[in-house]
């Protein structure tokens, strides 16, 4: 593992590569549709009811809207991240100069970049439009609570679907699994109330934390807080080492 | 392999060439054995390996989307090279490669030798000490192929070693100094060019008898340095011979003095081709 090649991959990733513009588009559509959902929050708010007792409920809102539509678009983004490099034969001319563990944590490094900056840039109008356009209180704790619990969260997905990706055979395949597997975290969640199958879907941990944002932070124990992002590092680890291993015993 | 070689690696399809440079390069990790390069093992030591080689690999594609020169930018820093080195020697080295007036293009307009080419020319970034092609010349025009054999030359002077697999045993034939047959995952012949042609016959000679006849054959065919007959008309046969020395006198002398009447009687030595075919049906 050689970091300084992880960042070489991670920045061609963003900037050059060939999927650099499609990769910006789609974290773009993600703060489009942020903004679009706290612009209108107040219609929102108005359809839901319990809403209206909260105090500033546009990081719920904007929170929610991670909690939905993030895992989704990050599906789009990087379902085909490493199999499209195996299946045209491109990844031979990286895996040459650099090992293979240095080539996915790059990767990774690029999809989670991206993320993590639309994040901020979602938590960052969500605060504008809280300040300017409700009139509350500027929240610089719940900002990068924000920040740093969606990100991880959505970098539980892009582990995940890192994984798949390298596993399937070609781009078709992976988008399959990949829409699979989102299907089997889901039914894992709402199936696994009773047993441990809830712990193994990153959506357990992303609404283990909504309490931080409805407005109740006091009421909110921040020894779960710790908890969920300490098992959203494991599981990030986790689908990491294991999409380490299977690059190592890809034929390439 | 020595330091300097130019070593042309033959096979069938599905011999194991592809493989074997697969797993040179570190992109298929051995189940079993080892792979020493350069005193390091490939095991213990695949960054360090993968810094002193260079590789050509068959059936692969670039970015449509991006440019030659983009391309080879980002492989050299991905060689440690930093932006302005990688920037630099991508230019030299697409204009060696014939590819100066394209390298703003994108890929996705290249022709099969274009890519070819710039696959050659990204495995030269930061001159390794080995340089590993898999079928380099394939679908390349004559001079895109003459091009990059003087090209080969020439970093091969300046003590860079090169491992060619080709199907193209002409190639080969011009280029390597050493060569190994390689069969159902084995290594079954391994030598210097002129010495891989005598695998197993030194050379053919050509016998042209007037009165040729099944005696005249019989006495030829049971002498101990000949590998083979083949009557290849009424009056000429091709005699496959296995001896270092000259044998020609010896044979036309006891020809005639069965009273034959030798009207020809010409050596031709084997081609790699042919020493690639009698190899492999050896085994």
């Amino acid at each position: 593992m050689n970091l300084q090649k992880i960042i070489v991959v991670a920045e061609d990733e963003m900037f050059n590569g060939s999927k650099s513009k499609y990769l910006l588009t789609v974290g773009g559509i993600f703060i489009f549709l942020s903004w679009m959902m706290i612009h209108y929050s107040n219609s929102i708010i108005s359809l839901l009811p319990f809403m209206n007792n909260i105090n500033a409920p546009h990081y719920l809102i904007l929170y929610i809207v991670v909690l939905i539509l993030g895992p989704l678009m990050t599906l789009i983004a990087s379902y085909d991240f490493i199999c499209n490099e195996i299946q045209t034969g491109s990844i031979r001319y990286i895996i040459s100069k650099i090992d293979r563990t240095s080539f996915i944590l790059g990767k990774f490094l690029a999809l989670s970049s991206v993320f993590t900056v639309a994040v901020f840039i979602v938590a960052v109008i969500g605060s504008l439009y809280n300040l300017f356009i409700f009139n509350n209180a500027f929240e610089l704790g719940k900002l990068i609570l924000f920040v740093v619990i969606s990100s991880l969260y959505l970098n539980c997905f892009i582990s995940g679907f890192l994984f798949i990706s390298t596993l399937s055979p070609e781009n078709k395949t992976a988008l399959i699994m990949s829409g699979v597997f989102l299907g089997i975290l889901i039914f894992a969640l709402f199936k696994g109330n009773d047993n441990f199958l809830k712990y193994l879907t990153p959506y357990f941990y992303g609404i283990s934390n909504i309490g931080l944002f409805s407005g109740s932070t006091h009421k909110f124990e921040f020894i779960e807080l710790f908890k969920n992002i300490f098992f959203m590092i494991i599981y990030n680890s986790v689908f990491l080492s294991l999409t380490s291993i299977a690059i190592k015993r890809r034929d390439l | 392999m020595e330091r300097g070689d130019i070593y042309g690696f033959l096979g069938q399809n599905g011999a194991g060439k592809t493989t074997t440079i697969k797993l040179l390069s570190g992109l298929l990790i051995p189940s079993d054995g080892k792979i020493i390069i350069d005193c390091m093992d490939m095991g213990n030591e695949s960054e360090n390996i993968k810094k002193i080689i260079g590789l050509v690999p068959q059936d692969s594609d670039f970015y449509d989307n991006r440019s030659a020169l983009s391309h080879m930018q980002y492989y050299g820093r991905l060689k440690d090279l930093n932006k302005k080195d990688a920037t630099e020697q991508s230019i030299t080295l697409l204009n060696k490669v014939g590819l100066k007036d394209a390298m703003h293009e994108n890929i996705g307009h290249f022709s099969h030798g274009m890519k070819k080419r710039l696959g050659i020319a990204q495995a030269l970034l930061k001159e390794p000490k080995i340089l590993i092609l898999d079928e380099p010349t394939n679908g390349l025009d004559p001079v895109g192929i003459k091009q990059i054999r003087e090209l080969l030359n020439e970093y091969n002077k300046r003590d860079m070693t090169i491992f060619i697999s080709s199907h193209n045993l002409l190639e080969l034939q011009g280029i390597c100094n050493r060569v190994g047959i390689i069969n159902d995952g084995k290594i079954i012949a391994e030598d210097k060019i002129e010495n891989i042609r005598h695998l197993e016959s030194n050379g053919v000679i050509t016998i042209g008898i007037y009165n040729l006849n099944p005696k005249i054959i019989n006495i030829i065919r049971n002498l101990k340095f000949v590998v083979k007959t083949e009557l290849k008309s009424e009056n000429v046969i091709d005699v496959f011979v296995n001896s270092k020395k000259d044998v020609k006198p010896e044979i036309n002398k006891l020809i005639v003095e069965n009273n034959g009447h030798v009207f020809k009687l010409i050596e031709n030595s084997l081609s790699l081709e042919d020493a690639f075919i009698n190899a492999t049906k050896m085994h």
